[in-house]
């Protein structure tokens, strides 16, 4: 019943921002000169691409209950791993590749292994690997530039495909959320994840392997980010150890804005898509309308806490849906705030 | 041991390493160096008095930088540009801080949502403005009272340190006995019994948040008289260190616990390292791992060391702030692994 709303309100949520984007996209149309040209929609669609990935790596987290404040800093690691394989050891591309997502996937799941053995708290795990992990990358690279020159990353990063609007890391992005999609919505480790966020003590009790499920969640997010890191070095084919410091906002804008909930127990891929596609356009629109980029930050924030609010006002309806768990643990809440 | 002198432990190794490294290098003992260490330290005092404010209350936030680059824009823009004097340029920015906070703690207060969620956005939106504003560019001249406090010392103690320590007497004072302080700490440490007792979660937040917002404003407004510039990269580095600071000095992160001096001697610690990672010429990035790997050595200690209190037997080190809150209908302990039993 809980679940049949949920969808629901996920595809109304979906309509939305799909309505939201087209209205934007005249405005900065008829508004702004070439936001429609095929080469402002391509830069568009390098973008919102990693948007996507990233945001993935972050719902993965938030769909069990978690946070991942370390997103930037395994994409910094990972960014500076690729370099230093491909400029400096002259390693093949695929080794280098694998290694990387190797590197990726270890870094989160170290994290993982953490928070379950020290029962801290996924915030603060993470909030001390943000710093670990991004001290050293600028560490270790001493605060090298690598200019990557791989033909294979060049094309993907800034070659065309089917249309001259169409960027190669967009097959990937919308690949990888259909991946995700699946995962969630046809496997069972899906949908351990999804029940491990909605309550973890009934998961435990109806006999999920929480650790196990959490070990899952992190890796597959740490995937993801060696991922994106892999797309923003394959467009920007200039990367350095501090690749990743801004990527904290864009990793939540994309699924809150897509409706995923903060206490977990969702997970929302179309709207995430839909939700990085909407952001990016933003970002690009307001630049052709000649506001400066030091506001452009302004705006991002604006973007997430009007999301995070309108989430609320949303999920207020979906969450009496669940009642059900509210009476099963019932807590002294006489006059609390609502 | 307490939570108040969880730090104990930390200080002494500091202060012995410190110890060998003054008679290692001479340049690292100098009146000088020590001064420099101390100024230092008064920043990060004070930012994680701000932090820690909001971690009384069981919440944290993210926007403490946010509030100290569009505090420290703010102030130099009505300073430079528009000729305010001096004591009208402080009083704005002061309030300019605790607006900011007000702002917070009234979004998370009526939405009931974590305060992670609400101050990752206004965070973003303070440092945002900042930037708009001044394009990135720092404002050359700062009120001269600041400038002159910022740099004064007497041999190698600070003014603002000082000041710092000053204030960190007045949050202790405040929490521990005015009726607003322990209202924070009666909502941090069970909330339901607070709101049962008749405690509004609401207003507390909302206290919470402004008065971290008093104190990032302050610590801007100091870092604005040390550097003697009101740059917008001011609160870039303060993420890290605001929570680094509290958990150092022995903050409980489930709230109600909350040591002001603690986070004094924990500034202390933070500079120390810092200073002694940067005379020691190992890279400058080490000192951002450094921070990571303390806040871990820091729960660590307070994990063996620290004794539960029996009000509170199941509870485990995580921030209630990230679990469910009051409108999601959901209890705070569902949302983590159960280690001991449930209350």
């Amino acid at each position: 019943m809980a679940r049949k709303s949920t969808t629901l309100s996920e595809g109304v949520n979906a309509a939305s921002l799909l309505v939201i984007i087209l209205v934007s996209w005249a405005i900065f149309a008829v508004l702004g000169s070439g936001f429609l040209s095929s080469f402002n929609l391509y830069s568009v669609g390098q973008i919102a691409s990693r948007d996507v990935v990233l945001g993935l790596a972050q719902l993965l987290f938030l769909a069990v209950g978690r946070l991942n404040l370390a997103v930037g800093s395994i994409g910094a690691i990972c960014c500076s791993l690729l370099g230093y394989l491909l400029v400096d050891t002259k390693l093949g591309l695929p080794v280098a590749l694998v290694l990387v997502a190797l590197l990726g996937v270890g870094a989160s799941l170290v994290m993982a292994v953490l928070e379950l053995v020290t029962r801290l708290s996924s915030f603060i795990v993470t909030l001390a690997f943000l710093s670990i992990y991004g001290g050293a990358a600028l560490l270790l690279t001493g605060n090298a530039q690598y200019q990557i020159t791989s033909a294979a990353l060049t094309k993907l990063g800034n070659g065309t495909l089917w249309a001259s609007w169409c960027c190669p890391l967009a097959v990937l992005a919308v690949m990888s959320a259909a991946v995700i999609w699946s995962v969630y919505n046809r496997t069972s480790i899906g949908w351990k994840m999804l029940s491990v966020g909605a309550s973890e003590r009934a998961a435990r009790a109806s006999g999920v392997n929480v650790g196990r499920t959490l070990l899952f969640a992190y890796g597959a997010s740490g995937l993801l980010c060696a991922l994106a890191a892999v797309m923003q070095s394959a467009y920007q084919l200039n990367v350095n150890g501090g690749v990743g410091s801004d990527w904290l906002v864009p990793s939540f804008i994309a699924p809150v804005l897509g409706g995923a909930l903060l206490n977990g127990g969702n997970a929302p891929v179309t709207g995430l898509l839909l939700a990085a596609v909407f952001y990016d356009s933003l970002q690009s629109g307001l630049t052709i309308l000649n506001v400066p980029s030091y506001w452009l930050q302004l705006a991002e924030g604006l973007v997430l806490l009007a999301a995070v609010l309108l989430n609320n006002v949303r999920n207020n309806g979906t969450l009496k849906d669940r009642l059900m768990v509210r009476r099963r643990a019932p807590r002294l809440r006489a006059g609390a705030p609502a | 041991m307490t939570g108040h002198t969880r730090w104990l432990p930390l200080l002494v190794l500091v202060v012995v390493s410190c110890t060998v490294v003054a008679f290692a290098t001479p340049r690292f003992g100098s009146t000088y160096n020590m001064f420099v260490i101390l100024q230092a330290a008064a920043v990060d005092a004070l930012v994680g008095l701000a932090q820690l404010c909001v971690l009384a209350v069981g919440d944290l936030s993210l926007a403490v930088g946010g509030i100290g680059a569009l505090v420290t824009v703010l102030a130099g823009n009505c300073f430079q540009v528009h000729h305010w004097p001096a004591t009208a340029t402080i009083v704005m920015a002061l309030a300019l801080g605790t607006a900011c906070g007000f702002v917070n703690g009234l979004l998370i207060g009526r939405s009931g949502l974590s305060g992670f969620i609400i101050t990752l956005a206004t965070g973003s939106v303070f440092t945002g403005i900042a930037y708009g504003i001044t394009n990135g560019l720092p404002y050359a001249s700062v009120p001269s009272v600041l400038a002159s406090v910022g740099q004064d010392r007497v041999s190698f103690l600070p003014y603002v340190l000082v000041l710092t320590l000053v204030i960190s007497a007045g949050v202790a004072t405040w929490l521990r006995w005015l009726p607003a302080g322990r209202e924070l700490l009666a909502v941090g440490g069970n909330r339901d019994a607070a709101t049962l007792a008749g405690l509004s979660r609401q207003r507390a937040v909302i206290i919470a948040h402004s008065a971290s917002g008093f104190l990032a404003a302050v610590a801007a407004l100091m870092y604005m008289g040390i550097l003697q510039s009101a740059t917008p990269a001011t609160g870039s580095d303060w993420l890290i260190t605001s929570f680094a600071v509290p958990i150092i000095g022995g903050t409980a992160l489930t709230g109600g616990e909350a040591p002001a001096f603690g986070c004094f001697v924990a500034g202390l610690v933070l500079a120390a390292i810092n200073n002694v990672l940067i005379v020691l010429n190992i890279d400058t990035n080490a000192v951002e791992m450094a921070e990571g790997l303390l806040i871990f050595a820091a729960v660590w200690l307070a994990r063996f060391s620290g004794k539960r209190k029996p009000s509170s037997p199941g509870r485990r080190t995580s921030l209630p702030a990230l679990a469910p809150s009051a409108s999601s209908g959901r209890s705070s302990q569902e949302g983590t692994p159960v280690r001991a039993g449930v209350p």
